[in-house]
Parts: structure tokens; sequence; C-alpha cells
């Protein structure tokens, strides 16, 4: 009796959803609803001043800069603190932030960044050059534990000091011949550095409240910031609320007064939230994918393709998966366009490849395609015909609805086409991070975002022991591939190395790679400046609340696509064709060498 | 009295270690650590962070520390959120949940042993049956079929009340409302079923054919004895309803201590599940101590010793 509460049966918490989520279509009258023009999903009643209410997504771990790796910690280190550059909120390319100007050698391994005269932190102490120089040092420290301290590693001297070869921070390229100067050495060209230098990793942190107050020094009270918001207030599980930071270089271009960031992970008690009026922005990954449906035709609803890969590794350490031929015929056997139809209902688009679409420039290889034949054939070849004699193997997946749904189709597919037992292994999260890290699993659920905008950021992490590898595949010609593209100088010669990087890792099957990810939000029409990228990234300091919105005005111009995506969004107001903003643009994007970065999460939810 | 009550919390120190040492091993048990993430991060830095905990000592030592730690109150900082320590998202957590618990509880009480005595002053008559009825749905119920159903009609339907977050009186309305609602009709219940046992007892006899008006009967006589199954079940109760709204504050995104209990162990952190534990492990036992108290109280009979 008194743990009838405590007793979750995903069955009745489905059904019980369900009834909200039918709820939530039905209900009719929500204030301020206009009796004609654009439909949209639930109340209508703008909040009284230049307030910002949104989801911002389970509770950080923390927002240091330095340690943060998730989107919900990522959108309020940027909000906080403000790099060298800052991405425009439409485009994504660097804007000068804190940096004035900067140039570069001829080689490109030689960076100067002029900082602004007179920036302060919001307690007033002058920001200078030594404050970057202190705050990448520190991310690189062994003690700091940054996981995204790879970012740096082409900073010369770099590799060597995170990794506790060398204590000396001399050796480290980093120099500040004066406050507002600084000077980078690279050990390798980076075409994107002025994209990495607005990640989160890359921020100043004020040197003297950590040195104060240890790792507590991001608590209200503590906390010192240079971005455009300070904060002023931090309840665990509840909310962040910031308020414009009175010394920000440029106070005149924040117009909202205040910001608060709900830590809600529940989906639907999110939507809800939405629906309810109560926040004004149900960020993606938090709408509900069963509402998606319904939403589709609604004006506030928004989707756009996110640089993210869902797929299956195989561990290739582990007989039969060590036949190349095997893994391939495991790859031809997944029908990915049922499993993006059938189960996720066209929210996804089927994918093929490891990396995501939309770098410019970059020559993809032919994606994996589904072929029954060849996969039977292949797999006869290796010894199983018909599957005959083929050991069980087993389907790793965290607890999660959606990921048992795929894996179970996938387990149809593989014993239906290759007659091969196949069986489901569930476990939470932690355990499955252990299990694949440790390569106790045959075929494990996986999936990557990218740090930045270039098929390296997926590409690098299937090189021979890359931590985040976890298939015990390596291949010396992949390895020197990468090599190759890193020390390449010319941007169209390095994509194509990548590209036939990527070419040779479809072939040798490693992974089996099934969806592609896409945003899904919710944003009421009165937010203004939030526009749709393929990073999912949106300055607050470029948001603001437009009160001059009535019920039935038109859409904001921002609800179209940004130019970087170069895609289209369903039409409002129609009921959208499946995926069609997934297709390929058809015309070559403009040339655009630097590819576009930002700091997305390189974890996923379990 | 006083010999009783200090050789019950002489006897909390013992239960407290028994569990703390198999809570400590069993999460060591488990596979994975604190520091597993989907991204990996490199072998010195895994080394640095262990260090820092004091990970990289032999489990003997950890084990000595942390009770030495733990006799003191101080669990260190949590592994998940480093720049709060354990004691302080507990003592935040619980002031939420306690308020949460609190309301849910007395609207539990003040709902419940009204209908209870009701329905055994009308045994066997509509008025019962309905009652019994409603008490019997509350408990079937499961709290979060109620709960999004609660706010299908007052929030999206309706307009009237938030959906969730924990922010003014109007958002404690649906939350107490879908936690008390498991326990209204649980004391109601109880209560019927105490009520009809005492009002069939020869005190209660000789107390009406003293010509008592029956509203002193049944509120000064029966119903202090009639409560006794409610204050014993108050206790485990209590420490549920208030440790426990884990669901009821998922739903309605209430800042409370439910959800380290299960998130806790997932993230594998290490010292805030050692905090929670011991946590609700003494608040239970206190409980039980007052529960205990208050039988004496109410039932001359029960003698402590």
């Amino acid at each position: 009796m008194l743990s009838c509460g405590m007793r979750r049966s995903p069955t009745w918490i489905a059904l019980a959803f369900a009834l909200v989520s039918s709820g939530c279509t039905l209900g009719g009258g929500a204030p301020g609803t206009p009796p004609r023009g654009p439909r949209y999903f639930g109340s209508l009643r703008p909040p009284r001043g230049d307030v910002l209410r949104f989801i911002n997504g389970g509770e950080p771990e923390t927002i240091d800069p330095a340690l943060v790796s998730g989107q919900p910690d990522g959108r309020l280190a940027r909000a906080l603190f403000e790099g060298l550059t800052t991405p425009d909120p439409r485009t994504l390319e660097p804007r000068p932030g804190q940096a004035a100007r900067w140039e570069t050698s001829a080689d490109g391994l030689s960076w100067t960044f002029h900082l602004r005269a007179g920036l302060a932190w919001s307690d007033g102490a002058p920001l200078t050059a030594r404050d970057f120089v202190w705050s990448w040092l520190r991310v690189l420290r062994p003690a700091t534990a940054a996981r995204n301290a790879g970012l740096l590693a082409a900073i010369a001297g770099a590799e060597d000091f995170n990794r506790g070869v060398t204590s000396d921070p001399a050796r480290v390229g980093l120099d500040a011949p004066d406050d507002t100067t600084l000077v980078v050495r690279l050990a390798r060209p980076v075409p994107y550095l002025l994209h990495l230098t607005s990640c989160p990793t890359l921020l100043p942190v004020p040197r003297r409240a950590v040195e104060r107050w240890g790792a507590a020094w991001t608590l209200p009270g503590h906390i010192v910031s240079n971005g455009a918001f300070a904060l002023d207030r931090w309840r665990q599980n509840d909310r962040f609320e910031l308020v414009p930071n009175p010394r920000y270089r440029d106070r005149a271009r924040v117009r909202l007064a205040r910001v608060v960031a709900y830590s809600v992970d529940d989906l639907n008690t999110a939507a809800n939230l939405y629906k309810a009026g109560r926040v004004d922005w149900n960020t993606s990954g938090y709408v509900p994918a069963s509402f998606v449906p319904w939403l589709r035709g609604d004006a506030d609803f928004r989707s756009a393709p996110f640089q993210a890969v869902y797929f299956y590794s195989l561990n290739v350490t582990r007989r039969p998966l060590d036949d190349v031929r095997v893994r391939r015929a495991l790859n031809l056997a997944v029908d990915r366009e049922a499993i993006a139809r059938d189960l996720l209902k066209g929210t996804r688009a089927p994918w093929g490849r490891l990396t995501p679409q939309g770098y410019p420039g970059y020559p993809p290889p032919p994606p994996l395609g589904h072929d029954p034949a060849r996969a039977r054939a292949l797999l006869a070849e290796a010894g199983y015909p018909g599957g005959r004699g083929f050991p069980r193997i087993s389907i790793l997946f965290s607890t999660s609805e959606d990921h048992r749904r795929i894996a179970e189709a996938v387990q149809a597919m593989w014993t239906r086409t290759l007659g091969i037992p196949v069986e489901l292994r569930n476990m939470e999260w932690g355990s499955t991070l252990q299990a694949t890290t440790a390569l106790d699993y045959d075929v494990a659920r996986r999936s990557w975002i990218g740090d930045y905008l270039d098929p390296g950021t997926f590409l690098d992490i299937m090189r021979g022991g890359d931590g985040n590898n976890r298939t015990g595949w390596s291949d010396p010609r992949y390895d020197r591939l990468l090599a190759e593209a890193a020390a390449e100088r010319d941007p169209a010669r390095r994509l194509a190395l990548l590209g036939a990087a990527e070419s040779l890792l479809l072939a040798d099957g490693p992974v089996v790679p099934i969806y592609h990810y896409s945003t899904v939000e919710l944003l009421k029409p009165w937010v203004r400046g939030v526009w749709s990228n393929a990073l999912d990234l949106h300055p607050l300091e470029d948001v603001w609340i437009d009160h001059s919105w009535r019920p039935g005005a038109r859409l904001a111009a921002e609800r179209g696509p940004g130019p970087v995506a170069g895609r289209v969004a369903p039409p409002p107001g129609r009921r959208a064709v499946r995926a069609p903003w997934l297709r390929m643009p058809a015309a070559a994007p403009a040339p655009a060498p630097a590819p576009v970065t930002a700091f997305a999460p390189g974890e996923d939810r379990p | 009295m006083t010999r009783f009550v200090l050789r019950r919390l002489l006897l909390f120190v013992p239960t407290l270690w028994v569990i703390a040492t198999l809570t400590f091993f069993l999460l060591r048990l488990a596979p994975g650590g604190p520091f597993n993430a989907e991204r990996d991060i490199p072998a010195t830095a895994r080394a640095a962070l262990a260090r820092q905990y004091g990970l990289d000592r032999p489990l003997a030592e950890q084990y000595l520390t942390f009770l030495a730690h733990a006799a003191r109150l101080d669990f260190g900082p949590s592994y998940k959120f480093p720049a709060r320590q354990v004691r302080t998202i507990l003592l935040e957590g619980f002031r939420v949940s306690a308020e949460l618990g609190g309301w849910a509880l007395l609207v539990a009480l003040l709902a419940g042993i009204p209908l209870g005595v009701i329905a055994a002053l009308r045994q066997n008559t509509a008025a019962d049956a309905a009652v019994m009825g409603v008490a019997l749905a509350g408990v079937s119920i499961p709290n979060f079929v109620l709960g999004p159903l609660l706010v299908l009609a007052f929030s999206l339907g309706l307009y009237w009340l938030p959906p969730a977050l924990w922010e003014g009186p109007s958002s404690r309305v649906l939350p107490v409302l879908t936690l008390a609602a498991a326990y209204v009709a649980y004391v109601a219940r109880l209560t019927r079923a105490g009520m009809l046992e005492v009002l069939r007892q020869d005190f209660i006899r000789t107390a009406r054919a003293k010509g008592l008006p029956e509203r002193a009967v049944v509120l000064r006589h029966a119903l202090r004895l009639g409560l006794l199954p409610v204050v014993s079940y108050l206790g485990p109760a209590a420490a549920a309803i208030i440790m426990g709204s884990l669901v009821v504050e998922q739903v309605f995104a209430v800042p409370g201590l439910g959800r380290y209990l299960v998130n806790g162990a997932f993230n594998r952190d290490y010292t805030l599940v050692m905090g929670v534990v011991l946590f609700y492990a003494a608040f239970l036992m206190a409980f039980n101590l007052i529960v205990d108290l208050a039988y004496a109280w109410l039932d001359p009979r029960v003698e402590l010793d």
C-alpha cells in the first residue's frame, strides 16, 4: 500500500501520459486564443515584463565552464560568460566578443587576439588577457579533469600538459604580453579556431572566486561573471534565475530583465508547463515524441536537423563480429527507412553514415543501405549460411522505451533476414556505460553529438584506442587518414581526406548508423531572437519579448531556417510531409570553408 | 519513560551503522563509477578525480574515513553536483518534501478521520458504502495516474492551477491532493475499523448509560481509542509520505528529496546515496519512536518499558 506510488510500471505511465497528451490536443479555449488565425499549443497570455521563462532540462551537474558537458549547463555557462568570440544567433559565424579583433600568421600557427579596452568582471575587477591564459591552463590541468580539454589540444604543448607529461605552464603556447593582448601558438592549424573560442570550455573564469571558493565558486553570492547575465538564484532541481550583468561590455544589447531557466527533466511536465503558459519556450529534447504528430501543424512548433547520430556499435573483439563480412551483413540487414517511418513516425530521418548532414564542402561517402539478399550472401560467405552455427548475440541498450522499441525492430530484422539468434539486454544507464567501456557487450546502442560543425568531431571517436571508440576496432589506415587531415592546410583537401576515412569506416562496419537527430521545440510567438540552427544554440543576449505581439499576428521572421542550415522548415500551419527538412540541399552550398562550430552536448541522455 | 527513550535512542547507533555499512558496500558492488559518462576523460584526469575523492585508497580505508565523517554528519560534496555539499542538498530538499508531505498528511487526517467516523457510525448504510467506495478508489489509483489526470482537468483544461513547479500557494494544491489521496483513503478505512471495534465495548455502553450525549461519547471516549490503528500507521505513513513522494515530485517538478533516492543510485553518486539512505533511516526510526510515545499517551493500558 505504502509503496503504491513507487511501483512505476512503464505501461501505466505511458497510459497516464497518453491521456494527458490526448487531452492537450483537445483542450480548446486557452486564454488569449483568437477565434481564427494560426493555431498555437495552449495559453497565449504573454508574461508581464521582459522575462524569459524556459525549460532548461535536467539539473545541470555544474555551470563551471571548464567542466560543463551537456546542453542545459552549456546554455547557462554561455549566458553567464563570454569568450573571445560569440556565435551569430542566425549563422553561427563567430562575432567579436571579448576580443575586438585578431590576426593570424601566414602559416596559421600563431594567433593574436586584441581584447576590448575596459573589460570588467561583474564585481568590477578588470578582465585581462591573463584571465584567459589562467582559465585555459586550468582546463588543461589534470586535476581539473575537464572532459572537453581535448578542444584545446591543438595549442602547442597543451596535450603534454594535459596528460601530465610536463607541469610547466610556460611550455604551453599561451602568452599575455600585456593586459589586452593574447597570443596563442598552435601545434597544427585549426581552421575552426574562432568557433572554438566561443565554446564553454574556452570561456574565461574568475580566478579569485575559483581560488577562494573551490568547487563552490559557481554558487550565487560566490560567482563572478563577464557575460551578458549574472546569476541571481540557483535552487537545485528547480531553477536558475539570471539578471543582466550591469558591467557587460554591451549592456544596451541585453533586452531581457530576467531569465528563469527551469530545471525540469520530465518531458510531459515540460510540455504541460508550456501549454499552461507557465513557460515561453519548451526547448529541444523536452517535447515528448508522442506529441509531435499533433503539434506539427501548430505555429509555435519548430523542428530542424541537429548534428547528432543514433547508432549501434559492434564489439569487434568478439566472435563472430570480428569478421568484417558479418559486420557488413548486419549493417545491410537493417531497414532504417522502416524504423524512421513506422517507429519514429517521421520525427527522425533514417541515416546510413556516422557523420551527420550539412557540412559545407564535405564529400560524404555513400550511405549504408538496406540489401537483404547481399546481407545473406555475405553471412554465408563468412561461414554461416542461413544463420546456421551463428552464436547468439545480444543488443545492449540503456533503459528507455524508445531504445527498446528500436532494439526489438533490429532484433526482428536480423532474425528474419539472416536467421541468427539475437537477444535483448537492458541495463540502467551507468551499467550500460561501464559495459561498453569495458567491451563487455556484442552490440550496443550509442549516440554521438558533435562539438562543432565539422565531420572530424564524429570521425575522431573511431580512432584506434580513443576513449570514445568502445568497439575495439582500429585500423592504421583510418588513423593515418585522420592524422593527414589534421595536418592539411587546404580545407578542401582536408575534407576529402576525412571523407576517405569515413568511407573506410563504413566499409569495415564497426558501427551501424540508424537515424539522424533533429531538434523539436515549442516557442511562444512573443519570444523573438531565437533562430533555428543546426547546433540548437541560442545566445540569450539576442532574445527579447515582443510586447507588441497580438493573437493572430503574423509569424516572426526568425521562424524560418537559418541560412547556414540551408534547409526548409515545415511551412507553418500546414501538416508537414515526412521530415522534408532532412533532405540534403539540392544546390551546392555557398563556399564557407570554416566549419561552423559550437558547443553541443558531447553526452547524450540515458 | 526516560529510560525507554534513552534505550531506543542508543539502539539507533548500531542500526544506522549496519545500514550504512550495507549501503556502502552494495553501492561499490554496482558496476561502473561516478565518473563514467558517454564522453571519456583521459586517464590522468580520472586518476586526479579519484584522488580528489579518495577513491584511490583501499576500500577498507575509504570505509573507515566515511564512517568517521558520517559520525559528524559530514558526507562531503556530492559527486554529481560538486558545488554542493550533500548535507545542503538533503536539508534543502527535505524542507520542500516536508512541506509537501506535511500538507498531504494534514489533508489525509482532516479528510480521512471524519470520513471514517461517519462510515463507522452509519455502518452498512449508503453513506458507509459511498465513503468506502471512494476510499477503495483512492487506494487503487496510483498517484502517477491521478496526478496527470488532475493536471489535465485543472491546468490544461480549465487553466486554473499551475501544472507543476513549486512557486506560490496555488502550485501546492495539485501535488498535495495527489499525494494525499491514497492516504485519505487508508486513514478513513483504519478509522472506520477502529471505531467499529471500540463502539461495541462495554465502556461505551457505560458512557451511554450514564446519559452522556452521543457527540461526547463518540468524540471524547470512542475516538481516542478508535484512532489507535491510525496512530500506529502514522509513523511509517509520515515517513513514507515525506520521503517517498518521488513520483509526485517528478510529475509536478517539485524540488524535493524524493528524486535523489533513485537518481543518486543511477549516477553512482556515492556520497549523496549514503546521505539520503542514512537520513531516511534516521527519520523512519525517529518517527517510530514518536508513535510509540503517542501510543502510551492515547491508551493508558500501554506501558513503556
